[in-house]
This record gives C-alpha cells, sequence and structure tokens, in this order.
C-alpha cells in the first residue's frame, strides 16, 4: 500500500494526520509542502488545492483530516 | 437507583464497553441491540473533552462524537491565556485535555452525528454511513462548536483552498515571500496577520469597520510588524484571478486604486454556531443560532445541554469551554442524580 501526505510543519491537522496513521502502524511517505517545491506541484496536480493536508492512498485523494474516507481507503 | 449509586456498576459497564462493540451496526438489516449510555457528548473541542473528563469523574457511562478530534482550537498557534500554561500551542492543549478525559474511561467515536431524536425519555443518535450507527443516551450534551463564516464575495467559493483560506497555521506556510490580506478586525484576525507575517513578505489586515479591535497585547504586536498595514473601513467585494487569485476588489479606494495585488486571500470575520443537532431536539437557539444556555449549562429541553462556542455566551475562549463542559457534565450528573431514566425503546423499531 502507497500512503503519501501531504503536509506543512505548522499545520496542526497534519500532526492529527500523522498520529492517526501512526497509531494504525500505517506506514507512509511525509511530504513537506511547504518547503518542497516539488511535492507542492504533486499535492496541486493531484488535488488543485493549495490547502493540507491532503493524503494519497493508493491514487485515492483525500482533502483534510477526512478520518472516515480515510479509515476507508485504508481498509482499517 | 440514583447516579450515585449507579456509578460502580457504569464503571462495570464502561469497562464492558470497552472492550465490545459499541455502537450496534445494522448488518444484514438486523439490530442486536443498542448501546446505551448515560452521557453522549457531541462534539471534539475543548468543552466536549472537559465535559467527557468530568463525566467520567462523576462515574456516568459517557461516550463522545467527534467528527474531528481537537476542534478548533488546533488551530490556534500560541496560546498564552489558559491557565497553568504561559505558552501552549492549540494542537498541544487539545491533546492533553483529551488525554485527560480518556484517563476516565470515555467512549471516543470519531465520527459525525447525522442525527438526534428523542425516544422517550432518552436520546437516539446516529452517526456513520446512512446513519446506521446508534446509540441511546439519558443525556446529551452539545459541543458541536462553530464553523468559519464566508465572506460571500464572487470568487470565494472558486478560490477556497486555492488562494482563498480559512486558516493561516495551515496554509500560511504556501505564502512565503508572497503578498496575502487577512479579512477582519477581530483579535482573531490580528493573530493571523501576525502569523503570515513570519511567511509572507508584506500582510494587509483588510477591515470593514473604523479600527481594528484585537486585544490590546495583538494590538501592539500589529503595530510593531513592519510588513503588515491595517486598512480600514473597507470591504472586500470580490476576489478576482484566473487559475490563482491575483486581486481583490475594493469598494473604498486604496492608495488610488480599488483594486488590490495579492497572492492569497485568509478570512477571519469569525463564526457561525452549528447548532442544527440541537434544533432537531427541540434546542432554543438565539438569533445567531446559538444554544441558549443556564448557569447549568442546561437548555430549555430536559437533558440537553450545551457547552463551548455553541452555546450563547459572550466571550468564547477555551478557558472558558472547557469551563462550560465541566459545568455541562455536573447538568448531567445533577440532572440523572435527580430521577430514574429508562431508555424503554431498545431497538430500531420502537
Amino acid at each position: 500500500m502507497s500512503v503519501k501526505v501531504f503536509s506543512t510543519q505548522s499545520c496542526p491537522w497534519c500532526h492529527r494526520v500523522k498520529d492517526f496513521l501512526r497509531e494504525h502502524k500505517v506506514d507512509f511517505e511525509d511530504l513537506d509542502v511547504g518547503r518542497d517545491e516539488k511535492a507542492r506541484n504533486e499535492m496541486l496536480e493531484k488535488s488543485g488545492q493549495m490547502g493540507v493536508p491532503v493524503l494519497d492512498i493508493n491514487g485515492t485523494i483525500i482533502i483534510g483530516f477526512d478520518q472516515e474516507a480515510i479509515t476507508e481507503a485504508l481498509g482499517l | 437507583m440514583t447516579a450515585n449509586d449507579s456509578a460502580a456498576s457504569s464503571e462495570k459497564e464502561q469497562k464492558e464497553a470497552d472492550s465490545s462493540p459499541v455502537i450496534s451496526s445494522a448488518k444484514d438489516g438486523a439490530i442486536a441491540g443498542i448501546a446505551q449510555y448515560d452521557v453522549a457528548i457531541i462534539g471534539g473541542g475543548v468543552a466536549g473533552y472537559s465535559a467527557g473528563m468530568y463525566a467520567g469523574r462523576f462515574g456516568l457511562k459517557t461516550i463522545l462524537f467527534a467528527e474531528k478530534i481537537g476542534g478548533t482550537i488546533m488551530l490556534t498557534d500560541e496560546i498564552a491565556n489558559y491557565p497553568g500554561f504561559s505558552m501552549i500551542s492549540g494542537y498541544d492543549l487539545a491533546e492533553k485535555i483529551r488525554q485527560h478525559a480518556l484517563e476516565y474511561g470515555l467512549k471516543e467515536v470519531p465520527a459525525r452525528v447525522a442525527a438526534v431524536e428523542r425516544k422517550g425519555s432518552c436520546f437516539r443518535l446516529r452517526s456513520g454511513k446512512d446513519g446506521k450507527d446508534m446509540v441511546q443516551a439519558k443525556t446529551v450534551i452539545m459541543a458541536t462548536g462553530t464553523e468559519w463564516r464566508k465572506l460571500d464575495v464572487p470568487g470565494e467559493e472558486k478560490f477556497t483552498g486555492r488562494g482563498v483560506h480559512y486558516c493561516a497555521l495551515c496554509d500560511g506556510a504556501f505564502y512565503r515571500d508572497k503578498t496575502v490580506a487577512i479579512i477582519g478586525g477581530s483579535d482573531s484576525a490580528a493573530k493571523e496577520a501576525l502569523l503570515l507575517a513570519q511567511f509572507a513578505k508584506k500582510v494587509y489586515i483588510i477591515y470593514r469597520g473604523e479600527k481594528i479591535r484585537p486585544e490590546p497585547i495583538n494590538e501592539r504586536k500589529v503595530e510593531a510588524q513592519e510588513n503588515i498595514t491595517v486598512i480600514n473601513n473597507t470591504h472586500v467585494t470580490a476576489i478576482q484571478g484566473e487559475s490563482k487569485v491575483m486581486h481583490v476588489d475594493l469598494d473604498t479606494p486604496y492608495e488610488g486604486s480599488d483594486s488590490l495585488a495579492l497572492d492569497g486571500v485568509f478570512v477571519a470575520i469569525g463564526h457561525i454556531a452549528l447548532s442544527d443537532l440541537a434544533k432537531q431536539v427541540g434546542v432554543t437557539l438565539n438569533g445567531k443560532g446559538e444554544i441558549g444556555i443556564d448557569r447549568q449549562a442546561r437548555t430549555n429541553v430536559p437533558g440537553v445541554f450545551a457547552a463551548g462556542d455553541v452555546a450563547d455566551t459572550n466571550f468564547k475562549q477555551a478557558i472558558t469551554g472547557a469551563a462550560e463542559g465541566v459545568t455541562a457534565a455536573y447538568g448531567a450528573y445533577t440532572y440523572l442524580n435527580e430521577q430514574d431514566i429508562i431508555c424503554a425503546c431498545n431497538d430500531e423499531d420502537c
């Protein structure tokens, strides 16, 4: 399973998302779009959004900390 | 049996609930029986978890529904007005209050409540897909909080998340060395501007009134911040751009122009109470949609209490929300002590 989290260092919901994934022992790639322009462009292309967090779970794009959607996409 | 008498049995029931499915889900159309609680708290912010902590101390079997665990306080960078903490982040404060509540056996459900209805002396709450997950509770504490008020001008919806934002802490980092505006004149707007000033090269505060009105300590900080400019007596009438925000239209010219070039707009013009669920059970709201409560956090509906930003209190802070949450828990405890409440209806059909 491929899980990417597009986040910024200051974003509280990003921290919450990452805590949630760690609690459920889900490996993920953490991309800081506040500093990483390539990651920012990837996020913009995938979500059309310039707001974080954005998750890419096996190609399913989830905008914001939508716990129900994340749970469903991960099959938890 | 009073709530005092039931404390021990509630603790036992809570342990049983923690080790078994709490919410009865409809499977193949069958309902095994609906889990019952003394208190159902709706809302996962400071007020909700504070209520949960104290309900646990009272030995009440309690469930809390949180669509977003942590609530609005999560979006505050630095909190310097919560007694006991000279400085703490909103995230850390929210998590400390949450962990404190969980120590008392609070059952936490990360889901949105879709509906609340009265069933006899109790209340039924529906959540999950198609509202199929149900619980019953003898009392309900509404701690549903607020959502951002929209500017309601052309371009706002089109550019939301792509140049129009509502949380500087979340999205400010996208505007490193850019020019942005905060719309609003409150203390929150000033704090958002100060946060953005760390990233952006230029921050405008655009306010419709004569003078922005932050707390004096933040007003002084705004005045001292060289890259913040305040534009008073001005409305933003439209947000313009193509694939991204390029400028806003102003109803009063600024430096000779009714257009101000910007890369991003942050809206901070207050909040709207999320009181639809309270309305479903007949709770009286004021003109702003806030829930009317008394000094015990009681609403007009017996068994329904409210706390935090959704309540009709003037001063909305984390500390006041915590106090209201605790008061609501006490109100629920008192209410349950005064009478024996039996949730007679325990299946989907009644």
